[in-house]
């Protein structure tokens, strides 16, 4: 039924891709028609958790682990929201982070701190630091809403192992970015990202980010295995390997609140 | 907390590691200071601790009911006074629809400040693990919540007060008033079997995170009287007090705007005090990777009294760093100034993960010059300086 829907509206998207062609479409506009059909794809999954297992390694090749459990919430007409549980190492465990994101506006971000029983609200301005140490950005590991950029279609070519992808450079229009602009490279069957490349302040190359190991779940939703980000300037990388995923949990606006970081450990 | 009871706690915890789903956490403390030796006083110019701590939860099938506990035992190379031990936790929590029940023994926070927990009342101060009051002795409770979409309402019965523990002439951090502390006074004929009772609302709307709280019952910070005719000893004496207060905090951007005040009544009188401060980050300064925050908060009491007040018209200024490297390290740097009679002094709190998963810190205060009059002044020669290895199995 869902997946029905879903297949109604990337048809009817895609339609009005074709007829806004024939009127000459501008990049900027093709490039947003693309990243609105992607985004109707990846819409109705309600929620799901799954647990990251995330491998730091520096240029000598010494790796350091970190273990988080993730929660997701759709919320439908603003940003999603997010929990992640910290397991490891085990000095942070029972560390919890709550976000709930709002597009453009600043994201509403709380952490919990288990010796002391303390919910903080923090500052979310902290958008191009690092989270955990690694070399994913905060604003890398958020949730992807249209309106936090701009769009502009650059070339279809192969990408990945093989796949027939579109090219979209993206522009961040929230503030505090560490970024100047993104490549995105993402297939045209499924609609799912392949490859990023971040360009820094300078307009540098500074990461590429690879997807790897796509699943499809119940609903049509696909998820990668492992997300690999290499850091250009500094040598470094991290692989995020996910695992557990599951989709319609039954977790709802009250698993996400500042009275539920209380009780996740 | 019964010593023995809970070294019976402790000796039983093989067995509840035999009950499935039962995560466990244990956390080995090896801590030692070293003072610097000016003081007079016989205590020790060096000693080494020891905390253990487990705790262990399990979740029913249903997933709606989770069971705490988490003993503590703490043990000193030299100072027997700071031998103790202590249940932090032994609670089972059910959850309903909108509403959330808690009994047993447990731990809350209240508050938003850094320098100081002001209105944090619900937990006894754990006054042999330091003298910055973020340790907490567990609270026998019963605990319901009301849970709406962005706050929550709270009622808790309190039975059970636990008595504050000070240390004696031989210890470090000896406040300088000999103290006996097994002849604790009360005001109410209940003693420490007294009901205390608090309600709690709590919450955000936008950008403000809110609480605002009512508590009734026995004080947790008591005041002296003398144990005899000739003054050589004083009883801490417990009054009863009925308290409101508020904590708030404003996030905009990189700004951290706090606020907590109370009004405190008792038969002796009534009092007000209140924190605020802010706290602003600079994020992503040297490559964008260090966090370098500057804080600022003012304390005030309307007792005016710096004798008996800590922080009656105070100001503390601090800077955190985080290097948000790899090993999470860690810097808070800041002073104290009374701006009464201008006692100062200077804490610093470090930290980073050594080995794979142990943490290393640091911790240190030096008490600048302390006024005779001042509260601090029994810390006057306590400058100290300790290392923290914790181990997490």
């Amino acid at each position: 039924m869902l997946n029905k829907s879903i297949q109604t509206l990337v048809l009817a998207c895609s339609l009005a891709a074709f007829t806004t062609n024939v009127y000459s479409e501008t990049p900027e506009e093709k490039g947003l028609a693309i990243i609105t059909a992607a985004d109707e794809r990846d819409t109705g999954w309600g929620d799901f958790t799954a647990d990251m297992e995330m491998v730091l390694e520096n240029r000598a090749g010494k790796q350091s682990i970190r273990k988080v459990t993730s929660r997701n919430l759709e919320v439908q007409g603003d940003g999603d929201k997010g929990l992640s549980l910290f397991k490891e190492p085990r000095d942070v465990r029972g560390t919890a982070m709550l976000t709930f994101t709002h597009g453009l506006d600043p994201d509403d971000q709380w952490l919990y701190l288990p010796a002391v029983k303390r919910v903080k609200r923090i500052s979310s301005k902290n958008k191009s630091g690092p989270f955990m140490g690694s070399e994913f950005a905060f604003e890398d590991l958020g949730s992807q809403e249209i309106e936090k950029y701009t769009y502009k279609y650059l070339r279809d070519e192969v990408c990945g192992e093989g796949y027939e992808c579109t090219v979209i450079e993206r522009y961040p229009a929230y503030e505090n970015s560490g970024y100047t602009k993104q490549i995105v490279w993402m297939d045209k069957e499924h609609y799912r990202a392949i490859k990023i490349e971040f360009y820094d302040r300078k307009e540098k190359l500074l990461k590429t980010l690879d997807f790897k190991g796509y699943n499809e779940y119940p609903g049509g939703f696909w998820r990668a295995d492992t997300f690999l980000m290499q850091n250009h300037q500094t040598g470094k990388k991290t692989t995020l390997n996910w695992t557990n995923y599951e989709f319609s949990t039954g977790l709802s606006d009250k698993d996400f609140s500042k009275n539920s970081l209380q009780r996740l450990l | 907390m019964n010593r023995l009871s809970t070294l019976i706690l402790f000796a039983l915890l093989p067995l509840s590691l035999a009950v499935p789903a039962v995560e466990t956490n244990t956390e080995l403390a090896i801590i030692g200071q070293a003072f610097n030796s000016s003081d007079n006083s016989d205590a020790a110019d060096q000693r080494l601790g020891l905390n253990l701590q487990t705790r262990l939860t399990h979740n029913t099938k249903s997933g709606n009911g989770t069971f705490v506990f988490q003993p503590f035992v703490s043990w000193d190379q030299r100072d027997d006074e700071r031998n103790h031990t202590d249940i932090r936790e032994l609670n089972y929590l059910h959850a309903f629809d909108n509403w959330e029940v808690q009994a047993g023994i447990g731990k809350v926070f209240w508050g938003v400040a850094e320098s100081n927990h002001l209105v944090d009342v619900i937990n006894q101060t754990d006054a042999l693990e330091g003298i910055d009051g973020e340790d907490k002795l567990g609270q026998p409770m019963l605990r319901v919540s009301r849970l709406f979409e962005q706050s929550t309402l709270e009622f808790f019965a309190l039975p059970g007060f636990r008595e504050r523990a000070f240390l004696g002439p031989d210890s470090r951090f000896y406040l300088g008033l000999p103290i006996d502390d097994d002849k604790a006074q009360f005001q109410s004929d209940d003693g420490d079997n007294h009901v205390d009772y608090a309600l709690r609302l709590s919450g955000y709307a936008g950008d403000l995170d809110y609480g605002v709280a009512y508590f009734d019952g026995t004080s947790r910070e008591p005041s002296f009287i003398p144990g005899n005719e000739a003054g050589s000893v004083f009883l801490p004496y417990y009054a009863q007090m009925q308290q409101w207060s508020v904590d708030a905090q404003y996030t905009k951007e990189a700004w951290l705007w706090k606020l907590e005040a109370l009004n405190n009544e008792q038969s002796s009188g009534s009092y007000s005090a209140a924190v605020a401060g802010l706290e602003y980050t600079f994020f992503g300064l040297r490559d964008g990777v260090l966090d370098t925050g500057v804080l600022l908060e003012l304390h005030q009491d309307s007792r005016d009294d710096a004798t008996n007040v800590l922080l009656q018209n105070d100001v503390f200024i601090g800077t955190r760093l985080a290097f948000n490297d790899e090993v999470d390290t860690a810097l808070l740097v800041g002073g104290f100034v009374d701006l009464d009679d201008e006692s100062t002094s200077l804490r610093v709190e470090g930290s980073r993960r050594v080995l794979t998963d142990a943490k290393l810190s640091i911790e240190g205060q030096i008490f600048g010059d302390i006024d005779p009059e001042n509260r601090s002044f029994g810390f006057k020669d306590n400058d100290y300086i300790q290392l923290e290895l914790q181990l997490f199995f």
